[in-house]
């Protein structure tokens, strides 16, 4: 007896994944597009310490108890963020001092970048060690390569971090959907690949509009952070545009998007965090570190208020702690 | 692993050794100012062609001569000291740049080579084809490099009559030696530039 099967399309839940992301997306780029500036600052007033507080919160959560054989690997990666974190402090508050030239802030910039290379590349080969029937030494000569390039072409590789570092929160997103949403997982990929094709249309939009007003300190940074003076034969609107698109994108990976598959990162669930909530952990430090937390995020909307760029130039000084912190978390989930 | 940190490390203490004694600059703060503009002369520049002359010269009338000297004790007064300054250091970072990126990609090359080779993966076809593609890739790359480096056609490498020729239009440059010289002569109005045209011979670019 032959069975006819009807084959009828059924929206899951990925499909509406998938969908929301690819229409939150257009309508962002499209009022970035218009606004760039105004919506750079708004979004970093709005969104800049929040993500940092559920990127601290997921990192609580996935840190173990016990290190165990991983003892070698978060030493490193502590060690790492201390260090690196505290010599880009010192390089960018004596940067004015009298002391350094321009060739001496070069060369300890170069020096500083070639660290943070190294220092990643050391946390991929620990990394491939734990994994059996693996090797990650090839991490090293990948290393050396890009210290090269930091050193060859100093302004373009610190630009291309600015625009890499939106798409660490996506990795690790990816990373998460794997583990714990592995049926979205091939949507979140379309996500991914529709990405390239909003900057495109961002770039068909406005490659040919004239540079963003730089009439202000503040205008004037939010255009060279975008890279405006290492890029001049392309229009800042493009440039700023993009940059606070990509940056849009992370802070939803991190404030929205995490919590939503994996319920460990729901900020208010302390029980998922072993730290927390085993016999052996610091539940009285992590309360404290978390409220702590709150409090600097109140702090910085408190600060934008006042002084918006005082307050801008402050946060991304400190901010870069946790864009360290973001390398051995996601090295780890590999 | 020791032995990789160890050499990571003594790399980058001699690149921060190198530049130990760091001058103090002399101004604060440290920004280097940007010179002001060279003093500029206004005139008009004579070329004659002429198939006597043995050396191409350019001749400058001695009120010009004065003018540029004034130009130059104006430059000289300090305004442009920044500048020497951020030449040199330019050129400093500049060498330290070639050093330490050529260091690096050296050991890029030499850890990549034996990671390659110890993984086992050079015995695999994709492996050879692999090394087969980059063998033809660097060479084809040097190819280029060396091409692009390309000298310029003969005829733009000398002042002669020969520079006003199409290959030298093409070609957007040419440079060679000339004479400068101070003109006495009160009928030299403007600079004057004497460049010799032999009899047109028969050459490889034409």
């Amino acid at each position: 007896m032959q069975e006819i099967r009807i084959r009828r399309f059924e929206s899951t839940s990925a499909h509406i994944f998938l969908g929301a992301f690819v229409v939150s997306c257009a309508v962002a780029a499209l009022l970035i597009g218009s606004f760039p500036l105004a919506a750079s600052i708004a979004t970093i007033f709005l969104f800049a310490g929040v993500h940092n507080f559920m990127e601290f919160r997921y990192f609580m959560s996935r840190m173990p108890l016990h290190w165990g054989r991983s003892r070698t690997f978060y030493s490193v990666g502590i060690a790492g963020v201390l260090t690196l974190s505290a010599a880009y402090l010192t390089l960018y508050f004596a940067s004015g001092n009298w002391l350094w030239s321009d060739e001496s802030w070069a060369v300890s910039a170069a020096i500083w970048n070639t660290a943070l290379i190294l220092w990643v590349g050391l946390l991929f080969y620990l990394r491939g060690k734990q994994r059996p029937r693996s090797d990650w030494a090839w991490a090293f000569p990948a290393a050396f390569f890009l210290a090269a390039l930091a050193w060859i072409v100093p302004q373009y590789w610190s630009l291309a971090l600015v625009y890499i570092h939106p798409f660490i929160a996506m990795w690790f997103l990816e990373r998460q959907i794997r583990r714990t949403k592995p049926e979205w997982l091939r949507a979140y990929h379309y996500c991914l690949a529709s990405i390239p094709v909003f900057v495109f249309g961002l770039w068909l939009s406005l490659a040919a509009q004239p540079n963003v007003s730089e009439e202000t300190n503040l205008f004037w940074r939010i255009s060279q952070h975008a890279g405006s003076q290492i890029l001049p034969g392309i229009s800042s609107h493009f440039l700023v545009a993009t940059h606070v698109f990509l940056e849009s994108i992370h802070y939803a990976v991190w404030i929205l998007l995490i919590p939503m598959v994996d319920w460990r990162a729901v900020p208010w669930k302390l029980g998922k965090i072993p730290l927390f909530s085993n016999k052996k952990g610091f539940p009285k430090l992590l309360a404290a570190a978390i409220l702590v937390s709150l409090l600097i995020v109140a702090a910085l909307w408190g600060g934008f208020a006042v002084d918006y760029t005082t307050t801008r130039d402050i946060y991304f000084a400190f901010a870069i702690a946790h864009v360290m912190a973001e390398f051995p978390f996601l090295i780890k989930m590999l | 692993m020791k032995r990789t940190v160890c050499l990571t490390i003594l790399i980058l203490t001699a690149s921060l050794a190198a530049f130990a004694d760091i001058a103090r600059p002399d101004k604060s703060p440290n920004r280097v100012e940007k010179p002001k503009a060279a003093k500029q002369i206004d005139t008009v520049l004579q070329i004659r062609l002429d198939r006597d002359a043995k050396e191409a010269r350019l001749l400058i009338p001695k009120k010009y001569a004065k003018e540029l000297r004034a130009a130059l004790n104006e430059m000289e007064s300090g305004e442009n000291s920044n500048a020497a300054v951020a030449e040199n250091t330019a050129g400093s970072f500049s060498r330290t740049q070639t050093i330490v990126s050529g260091l690096f990609l050296s050991l890029a090359l030499v850890f990549g080579g034996m990671w390659f080779v110890r993984s086992g993966k050079a015995a695999t076809k994709s492996g050879k084809a692999l090394v087969i593609f980059a063998i033809v890739a660097g060479a084809g790359s040097a190819a280029t490099y060396v091409y692009a480096n390309a000298g310029p056609p003969p005829s733009a490498r000398s002042i002669t009559g020969k520079i006003f020729s199409k290959s030298v239009n093409d070609y957007g440059y040419a440079s060679g030696k000339i004479k400068l010289q101070i003109s006495d002569d009160a009928d030299d109005i403007y600079p004057r530039l004497i460049v010799p045209n032999p009899q047109a011979t028969p050459s490889a670019d034409e």
